[in-house]
């Protein structure tokens, strides 16, 4: 600070992002539900998981860490991330920061590139942890494919959540449909996708987020080659981010009013 | 400061026929001022006047219907962010993020406004309002005088042009309220203007240069506050509720009427 008159400079770019990126990182390690969601849970089911004969029944262990990396994902994306915006929208954290000369863009980029980094890093040790404990053999390039489909994967509900507080203004009803468009999306690509609802619905839960997610995660840990599935749960994917990102932007509310 | 060879410079705000609505309904109206340099400027008004919504148009928060707004001789609609960078802010209701400590807090937005504090800078000047011992804690764990204070600071972190304190006392105890007084005074000896927005007819004598008494998102009138009792001494709307010789608070109930808003 200067006592040589009044400030009008504005502020360098590099170091806005470099100081907002330092406080969500900071709020992301000091948040345990964040930390909870994207790694501990997905680590609990695929060690519980590794203790019973259900392997066979759900469809072998490249599905069940396929289940635990997309469960992370979801979670902490559509329930962690969502809440945590829609709250600071509520108590005014995101109208201080828009006051600032920092752009709207960087104040959400910012959260997102936290968002992403902290799913990138949970998924690594998910699968390896996966890998271990149900015996599956994985190469250093299907760990760098897991890393680039659980961007894909965080994109996704990432872009879902925006939507989801762009379209709701109240933080508790933001809860409560979040959570039940997880248990949905959730359901729809378990249970649709095993077959048993008929095929009508397998090619909906196919399409569907959850659906497409275990697709690539599942194909890809079995070593399968690239199928014309593979592609079309792909397009699905960059679909859903196209459009519920156009949403998300479209209709976000940067107060609760 | 070298302003005496510098070119005239334009007022630090200048506003006129500002119009803000939400949905259908107005709630700013034709406001037109101006602030100057180191001026003190306050906007009177009762609950729901149109105060915060006009400090929001300033701050870039709401777009306004119509008229213009310039900080600084800059248009705050087509250059936004150079038009924030002279303003600081204290909102009436905000907060920042509950999982950052007040050092965290002071390091992000030093950082935004482009001022970079190491932790040396940050202990001395949290010392110097007080708020030492608070360095480790949440803004939730302070108290409502520290929160104010950090609001303030932050607010000031950059030395801005202008100043924008939507109701900065409201809360506060009377030794809190002194504090922030002597402060503002010595903003405005450091060269900042400010304009804040209060509905404490006793603040706004003690601090202002000026202030504009508003209401149902119009301008009511203008000037200093012993220019605006001798303006209205006369009218039949004051005299009716003044005890003796009026006061600026006559003046206020006079012209704004004595039904109680919320
Ligand atoms: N975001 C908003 N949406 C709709 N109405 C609003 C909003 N903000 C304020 N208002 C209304 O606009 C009017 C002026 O409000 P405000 O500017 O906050 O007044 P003041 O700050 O003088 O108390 C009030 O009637 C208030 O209810
Ligand atoms: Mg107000």
């Amino acid at each position: 600070m200067t006592n040589t008159g009044v400030n009008t400079a504005r502020p360098p770019r590099g170091l806005a992002m470099s100081s907002l990126l330092r406080a969500d990182s900071i709020v992301m390690l000091n948040s345990k539900t964040s930390l909870v969601l994207s790694a501990l849970l997905p680590i609990v089911i695929l060690v519980v998981t590794s203790f019973g004969k259900g392997q066979s029944r759900l469809g072998g262990s490249s599905l069940l860490v396929s289940l635990a990396l997309t469960l992370g994902l979801l979670t902490s994306c559509l329930l962690g991330y969502t809440l945590a915006l829609a709250h600071d929208r509520e108590i005014g954290v995101l109208q201080r920061l828009r006051v600032t000369p920092a752009p709207n863009w960087m104040i959400i980029t910012s959260r997102l590139v936290v968002q992403v980094a902290t799913n990138l890093l949970a998924s690594i040790i998910v699968v390896i942890v996966g890998a271990i404990v149900h015996g599956l053999a994985l190469n250093v390039g299907q760990y760098l494919l897991v890393i680039a489909i659980a961007v894909i994967g965080a994109a996704m509900f990432l872009a879902i959540g925006q939507a989801l507080v762009g379209l709701v203004q109240s933080t508790n009803a933001i809860s409560a449909i979040g959570r039940l468009l997880m248990i949905f999306l959730l359901l729809l690509g378990l249970l649709g996708g095993s077959g048993i609802l008929g095929d009508t619905m397998k090619t909906i839960a196919d399409w569907s987020p959850v659906g497409a997610l275990l697709t690539l995660f599942s194909d890809l840990l079995n070593q399968s080659a690239w199928s014309g599935q593979d592609t079309s749960s792909l397009l699905a994917c960059v679909g859903y981010i196209v459009v519920f990102t156009s949403i998300g932007i479209r209709w976000f509310r940067w107060n609760s009013r | 400061m070298s302003e005496v060879n510098m070119p005239a410079q334009p007022p630090v705000l200048d506003i006129s026929g500002l119009r803000v609505a939400y949905g259908e309904r107005t709630v700013v109206d034709g406001v037109s001022f101006q602030i100057h340099r180191g001026e003190i400027f306050g906007l009177l008004g009762p609950n729901g006047a149109g105060k915060t919504s006009t400090l929001s148009a300033i701050e870039g928060l709401v777009s306004p219907k119509s008229g213009q707004l310039l900080v600084d001789g800059l248009d705050v609609r087509q250059e936004p962010l150079e038009a924030k960078a002279r303003l600081g802010v204290q909102l009436q209701s905000s907060s920042f993020q509950a999982e950052l400590t007040i050092q965290q807090i002071a390091r992000l937005y030093g950082g935004l406004y482009g001022v970079k504090l190491s932790r040396e800078q940050i202990r001395e000047s949290m010392r110097t309002i007080g708020l030492e011992q608070e360095l480790g804690k949440r803004f939730k764990q302070l108290s409502g005088g520290q929160q104010q204070r950090l609001a303030l600071f932050i607010a000031t972190i950059h030395n801005p042009l202008l100043l924008l304190l939507d109701e900065p006392t409201a809360g506060l105890d009377p030794q809190s309220r002194r504090g922030l007084w002597r402060r503002i005074e010595e903003l405005r000896g450091e060269g900042n203007s400010i304009l804040l927005t209060t509905h404490s007819m006793e603040e706004a004598q003690a601090v202002c240069d000026r202030v504009a008494i508003i209401d149902h998102g119009v301008l009511l009138t203008i000037g200093r506050p012993s220019e605006l009792i001798d303006k209205h001494r006369d009218d039949p709307r004051v005299l009716s509720v003044a005890h003796g010789a009026p006061t600026l608070e006559d003046v206020f109930i006079g012209l704004t009427g004595s039904e109680i808003r919320d």
